[in-house]
């Protein structure tokens, strides 16, 4: 027989007792890994859904041009002349790089009881349907219009590309579209229920008069330079809104950021407590615990293998606990659409009542928040491993 | 701890093992051992001075509470002794860094305790085997060895039983096996024959016996008078209050 032994075959064979004793307390150690797994798990969903959200706000601001002009009629923005752009946003006024007017609006279809966002991809819209769909739409128009949708659309309009859709328009007269493409809807939140259409379609869509436009973009060469070219438009016309998207991001860090962060200081006491009972149970020692150990003592474990096996004890029961309150949390964020929590915390789930937030989360990501669980929690464990290990031997005899 | 100091320590057991053909195999020099027991001293071990060879079997008798499970654990390596040195298989467990005398103990003594101290929760095959986890778990060959021990000891039948619904005198043969199952030279039993009716008691006796002949040297412990009585002991060495009489 090879006495030295260290290594992996030496952990193997404590791994395998850790597992033997995981059994034999099995109650004990079952309602750790509950408790675990409930703290993780919602920990775990209010970490999905702000990051989620997070994601969907990147998405859409990234869409978003540096200004938005619109024009404002009793308090409400309203069309806007397409032509009245150059007299506007002055192509060579000083930081502007490009501007161009919008063709865009919601159009309700009753049938499937959504608002659909409907895009006139017209000249200064190409790179924005690249953006959504890879490649601008075709160039050749067939018999009927194109449109790209959104593959949550897709399904819930129950097409595939080549397919033939017909919505009622504003007017609620019947249009027919060829679907020419179904994107990835990598924002669930702000594309879904995109349809992506030539611009003079839009218009036929939307019931927007000829030489009307949604509102007006503009892109800066400078983001910086953002509150003096907005003071320029609404000089140009007084009455004008100018929306600045950096006034949005900040919008949406207040509100994200504050709200994760309150949320995660909530936590904060949960978390603790779940790990005074992690303290207890692991200090704690049983009688029978302690009988066991002095046995294993005595019969010739040393005493890093005796501190090595209760290791693997709580951290097979960490892993477990952390890794099913993830799996959890997954399931009922990216999966269920986070009933409850999400319209508690965001408000936004009544406007958006079957919502299917897009998965931001990976294995590594997952691995990371399983592993900020499971090291303190291993951690925690050393002490009182250490103190049942170092028991002298002999106290197994008495 | 390194790899290094475990096959040091190997090498260093290889050599002693040489060593042992000659020496006795368990040597006690003028051992005391005090316990501090909250204000209250006790000297449970007086300056005992004891050799047992191997293939000897040694039956220490006296009465309760006169140091025998004391002495036994010092001879094993298992309580460090306040004074005096105790050698194992050639070398002094007294002076030696922890890990490494739970590695020689490991190697070199089998023990059966007064308690037996078997794993309740456990079958009895995995108790048998749980001296090998630190040397890497048993393979097939450890397994095939513990089950003929099982089989031999005629608990064949009980190998994957839970020990708590053993007879007593099947966890007393079950722990004998598991002090056995890495082959020891020394084999130390603490009133082996205490929580078992006549019949159990001399089929124990004979297992012993069995393994004395092997060329263990064996010590075993005891206030009953039958045992010393009996003709396969080599020796008998009374302790009373700490001291060989
Ligand atoms: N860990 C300890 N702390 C304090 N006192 C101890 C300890 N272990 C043993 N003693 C004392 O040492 C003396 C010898 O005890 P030991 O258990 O060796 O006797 P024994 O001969 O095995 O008795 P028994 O036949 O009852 O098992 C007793 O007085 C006992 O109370
Ligand atoms: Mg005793």
């Amino acid at each position: 027989m090879s006495e030295p032994v260290g290594g992996w075959r030496r952990q193997r064979a404590l791994l395998d007792y850790a597992l033997g004793s995981l059994r034999r307390r099995g109650r004990r150690n079952g309602a750790m890994v509950v408790a675990l797994m409930v703290v993780v798990g919602v920990y775990a969903s209010v970490l999905f859904l702000s990051e989620s959200l997070r994601h969907e706000w990147e998405q859409t601001l990234e869409a978003t041009p540096d200004l938005v002009v619109q024009r404002m009629v009793a308090g409400r923005p309203t069309t806007i002349e397409a032509g009245a752009l150059e007299a506007v946003v002055p192509t060579d006024a000083p930081g502007v790089r490009r501007a161009w007017a919008r063709t865009w609006g919601y159009l309700f279809v009753e049938a499937i009881g959504a608002n659909l966002t409907v895009i006139g991809a017209g000249p200064g819209e190409r790179a924005f349907a690249r953006s959504l769909v890879g490649e601008p739409l075709p160039a050749e128009e067939g018999e009927v219009p194109f449109c790209l949708v959104g593959d949550a659309l897709a399904e819930r309009l129950a097409v595939r590309p080549g397919d033939r859709l017909a919505i009622p328009d504003a007017r609620q007269e019947t249009r027919v579209l060829e679907v020419a493409g179904v994107f990835d809807a990598a924002s669930a939140l702000h594309v879904a229920d995109v349809m992506v259409v030539r611009e003079a379609t839009a218009r036929e869509l939307l019931a927007l008069p000829a030489g009307q436009a949604t509102d007006l973009a503009v892109e800066l060469a400078r983001p910086e330079e953002a509150p003096v070219v907005a003071a320029g438009i609404r000089e140009r016309m007084p009455d004008a809104r100018v929306i600045d998207r950096r006034a949005l991001v900040r919008t949406y860090e207040l509100t994200f950021d504050g709200r994760s962060g309150l949320l995660g200081a909530l936590l904060v006491p949960c978390l603790a407590a779940l790990f005074l009972l992690a303290w207890d149970r692991l200090t704690g020692l049983g009688d029978a615990e302690r009988r066991e150990i002095g046995v294993l003592k005595a019969i010739g474990w040393e005493t890093r293998d005796v501190i090595a096996a209760r290791l693997w004890e709580s951290a097979l029961v960490a892993i477990a606990g952390a890794w099913l309150g993830v799996l959890l949390a997954y399931g009922y964020v990216f999966g269920l659409g986070a009933p409850g929590l999400a319209g508690a915390l965001f408000g936004w789930s009544a406007l958006h009542p079957e919502l299917a937030l897009t998965p931001v989360i990976d294995a590594t990501q997952a691995w990371t928040l399983v592993g900020l669980v499971v090291l303190p929690f291993v951690g925690v464990a050393v002490v009182p491993a250490w103190r049942a290990a170092t028991l002298d031997p002999d106290e197994a005899m008495r | 701890m390194s790899e290094a100091a475990d096959e040091a320590a190997g090498a260093e057991e290889a050599a002693a093992g040489e060593m042992a053909a000659e020496e006795p195999v368990v040597v006690a020099e003028e051992v005391v051992k005090r316990y501090f027991d909250g204000g209250r001293r006790v000297l449970a071990i007086d300056g005992v001075s004891l050799e047992v060879a191997a293939g000897e079997l040694v039956v220490l008798m006296g009465p309760s509470g006169s140091g025998k499970t004391t002495l036994l654990g010092l001879l094993g390596g298992l309580i460090t002794p306040t004074k005096g040195d105790v050698k194992v298989a050639g070398r002094s467990v007294v002076h030696m860094r922890d890990h490494h005398r739970t590695a020689w103990r490991r190697r070199h003594v089998g023990v059966v305790f007064q308690e037996l101290m078997l794993v309740p929760g456990m079958s009895l095959l995995e108790n048998v085997l749980l001296p090998l986890a630190p040397l890497g778990g048993a393979g097939k060959d450890e397994v095939a060895r513990a089950e003929a021990l099982l089989a031999r000891f005629g608990l064949g039948d009980e190998r994957d039983a839970r020990v708590r619904r053993l007879s007593g005198g099947e966890r007393q043969r079950g722990a004998l096996a598991r002090a056995l199952v890495l082959e020891p030279n020394v084999l130390l039993l603490d009133e082996p024959t205490a929580h078992v009716d006549a019949e159990n008691a001399e089929a124990m006796l004979e297992l012993i016996a069995e393994e004395t002949a092997r060329g263990r040297a064996v010590i075993a412990s005891t206030h009953d008078p039958r045992l010393a009585e009996d003709a396969r002991v080599s020796r008998v060495v009374r302790v009373e209050a700490g001291k060989l009489a």
